[in-house]
Order: structure tokens, then C-alpha cells, then sequence
């Protein structure tokens, strides 16, 4: 199939993970992925969202940007502050994120571009049994 | 023989009770031989601390801890009347599993009732069970549309069936299995100070406190996972449980290292 592009913006609070997971889990599953692979995803965007709303604050909008293959799915999240606002709280929790979404991931970058960033992230289906 | 038993009203009443085996025993010949409900209320009372130790592992899950003490206690009541002093092992390594089987159970039954229709319930244990027969059968971990054919619902009710079992958020319950001390796990012994997790933290101290919230499965499990790179199938076949239970591990897991990591960072 031809790589298809699916948007979603929902607002930055904790009750829309579930929204974000399940859409998230029906996308990776039409990339040909394993129920294991489908659950790395479902986890890595909980955690891109989490990472996302402490950057963006409790009101603003997350836009998740899809873009869903046959053996793969690539997600970009943004556009996101560049930086938060120094709080200690928020760096652990980011730094959490990273950790965890470099380990579930095949690819995961920070872009930053001025003010702003974005946090891509690709998942390859078949990469692991 | 049940000669030697005497009853704890006949005794001296500033005499403590001890964990004392030989008594122990005799309470137990006794109790068998007789029926004698006096020796089963004091073999009761004698053990009454263990259950109240164990409920107090299930604190903090949203059951008043006098409630967990009860069902704890109806535990230990079928572990006395059915023990068998033909086996040889002590009465405490005994009970404890089945003390623990009451307050799981109960978890179990109240948790599903509380949050998730019976047919969501229902679907999530055939999902797990086929992903099971799935992995079994093609040596591999199967595809949700696969999982879907195999037991003709939609892939929705398969996704949906996974959104379950996250909300059936008990799943420390399972890890908590090896509560006889036998898994000693602990992830800081295979973390260098140059692992990426310890970049999260300030000290290892910091680390060490979010850990030990953790019970050794639960850290196995991350272990495997984020250390040694192991798929959810993989851990799942290693450690005798389903993919589905790793998965549920996992995420309960990462969210309490999250909540304590960042919690003690502040």
C-alpha cells in the first residue's frame, strides 16, 4: 500500500492516553505488526504523549502526525516548546521518556528547530520475532 | 498421639505464645484427631501475624487493610484444616501460599467486577489464550489480524481486549508468586553507573529507592526487556507466563518507576 498519513491533535491531558494508545494500536497493526511490536507502539506513544504534554502544558493542543507503510510507522509529534520551563520535576520525566522510547523504538530523535521541536520516532514491523 | 496438648485456658494466662514447633504440632494432632474447635481457634490466633503480614503486602490497593486481614484469614483457615503433617514442611511455608491464593482471589474478583464487563473480561482471556496457541503454533508472535481469524472478532476487539487488560491494573498481584522469598532479583546488581537508566537520576540512591518499589519479578521482567533487549514473547516464554501478562508487568512497572524517579528527583 501506499504510505498513508493520519493526523490526530488532542488536548495535552493524561485522559486522552488511552484515545492516543488505541489509534495508535489499530495503525501499527495495519504496518503487518506482531501483537509484541503493536505493544511497543502502544507504550512508545504513551510516552512520546506523556513527554509531549510536559513540554506543552496542561491546555495546549498534541498533534501526532502518522505515517503508516506496510512494514513500518513513522510518528512526529509537534510541533512542541523547544524547551520546558526548567522545572526539575519535568526533566526527570523527560528524561525518563527518552529513556524509555529509545529502548522500545528503532529510531527516536528530539528535532529542534528554534522555539520548537518535534519528537520523531519509527517503528519497523518485523524486527523482531 | 494427642495426650500432650493442653488447652490455652488451662495454661497460665501471662504465658506467651510461641512460635514454638513442638506445641505447634501438638495443636495440629490434636486438632486432626479431635475436630477440637478450641485447638483450631488457638492454632488461628497463633498465625493471625502472618496474615496480618501478608494483607499488608496488598495495602495500598484500595481495600481497607481490615477487610485484607479477613480474607487473609479465611486463607489461613484452609490452609490449618487442610495441612498434612505427613509432609514434613513447616505449617508457615505451607499457608503462605494459600493465605496469599484468598487475597489474589479476591483482588481478582472484585478488581474485574469493579472495572471491566464480563464480556470484555471474557474476550480478554480468550486473547490471551490465543496468542498463547498463536505464538505455539507458527513459532512466532502472531499479528493482531491473525489473532482476530483465530477467534472470529474484529481486530477492534482484539485492540480493545489489550485496552482491557491495562485497566486490569492488579497484575503485581501475579508477580507477587514467588512471595517465599526464592526469586531474589534485584536489576541494580546488573546496572553499571554508565547505563543509560542511571542517566535518568542524579545517584544510584535515587535509583535504588524507585527499584525497591518494585518486587524482583517486576525487575526481572524490565531487565529483560530494556536491558537485554528481549521481545515480550521471549521474556514471556522464559519466565512461564503469557505474553499478555508481560505486557501488563511491563506497563505497570514503567509507570511506578516513573511516579518514584521523578517523585524523588523533585
Amino acid at each position: 500500500m501506499a504510505v498513508e498519513r493520519i493526523e490526530l491533535t488532542v488536548p495535552g491531558r493524561a485522559e486522552y492516553a488511552r484515545a492516543v494508545r488505541i489509534i495508535a494500536a489499530t495503525l501499527a497493526s495495519r504496518s503487518g505488526m506482531s501483537i509484541d511490536e503493536v505493544d511497543d507502539v502502544r507504550m512508545a506513544l504513551e510516552e512520546a504523549f506523556l513527554l509531549a504534554c510536559a513540554r506543552i502544558g496542561a491546555d495546549g493542543p498534541v498533534t501526532f502526525r502518522f505515517d503508516v507503510d506496510d512494514d513500518r510507522i513513522d510518528v512526529c509529534v509537534g510541533p512542541l516548546p523547544a524547551s520546558g520551563d526548567g522545572d526539575r520535576d519535568e526533566e526527570a520525566g523527560q528524561r525518563y521518556s527518552r529513556f524509555i522510547l529509545e529502548a522500545v523504538c528503532d529510531t527516536f530523535q528530539l528535532d529542534t528547530d528554534g522555539p520548537t521541536c518535534f519528537v520523531r520516532l519509527t517503528k519497523l514491523a518485523g524486527a523482531v520475532s | 498421639m494427642t495426650g500432650a496438648y493442653v488447652p490455652r485456658s488451662r495454661r497460665s494466662t501471662s504465658r506467651k505464645l510461641t512460635w514454638d514447633k513442638k506445641h505447634t504440632r501438638e495443636l495440629f494432632r490434636h486438632y486432626q484427631a479431635t475436630g477440637d474447635q478450641a485447638a483450631r481457634d488457638e492454632l488461628i490466633t497463633m498465625y493471625l501475624n502472618l496474615v496480618k503480614y501478608l494483607a499488608h503486602r496488598f495495602r495500598n490497593r484500595g481495600e481497607p487493610i481490615d477487610d485484607l486481614i479477613q480474607v487473609g484469614t479465611i486463607g489461613l483457615i484452609k490452609a490449618i484444616d487442610r495441612f498434612d503433617m505427613g509432609r514434613e514442611v513447616e505449617f508457615t511455608t505451607y499457608a503462605t501460599p494459600t493465605i496469599v491464593g484468598e487475597l489474589k482471589r479476591h483482588f481478582r474478583d472484585k478488581g474485574w467486577a469493579l472495572k471491566v464487563p464480563r464480556r470484555l473480561q471474557e474476550l480478554s482471556f480468550r486473547v490471551n489464550q490465543a496468542v498463547d496457541a498463536l505464538t505455539q503454533r507458527n513459532q512466532r508472535s502472531p499479528k493482531i489480524p491473525e489473532i482476530a481469524v483465530y477467534l472470529d472478532v474484529t481486530t477492534e476487539e482484539v485492540i480493545e481486549a489489550m485496552e482491557t487488560s491495562e485497566v486490569y491494573n492488579l497484575v503485581s498481584l501475579d508477580s507477587d508468586r514467588n512471595s517465599d522469598g526464592s526469586d531474589s532479583f534485584s536489576i541494580l546488581e546488573y546496572i553499571g553507573e554508565d547505563d543509560k537508566l542511571m542517566g535518568i537520576v542524579d545517584d544510584r540512591t535515587t535509583l535504588s529507592a524507585a527499584l525497591k518499589q518494585l518486587t524482583p519479578q517486576e525487575q526481572r521482567v524490565l531487565y529483560l526487556r530494556f536491558f537485554e533487549g528481549r521481545t515480550q514473547t521471549e521474556i514471556a516464554r522464559q519466565l512461564d507466563i503469557s505474553q499478555m501478562q508481560v505486557s501488563r508487568l511491563l506497563r505497570k512497572t514503567l509507570r511506578v518507576l516513573r511516579e518514584n524517579i521523578v517523585r524523588e528527583e523533585v
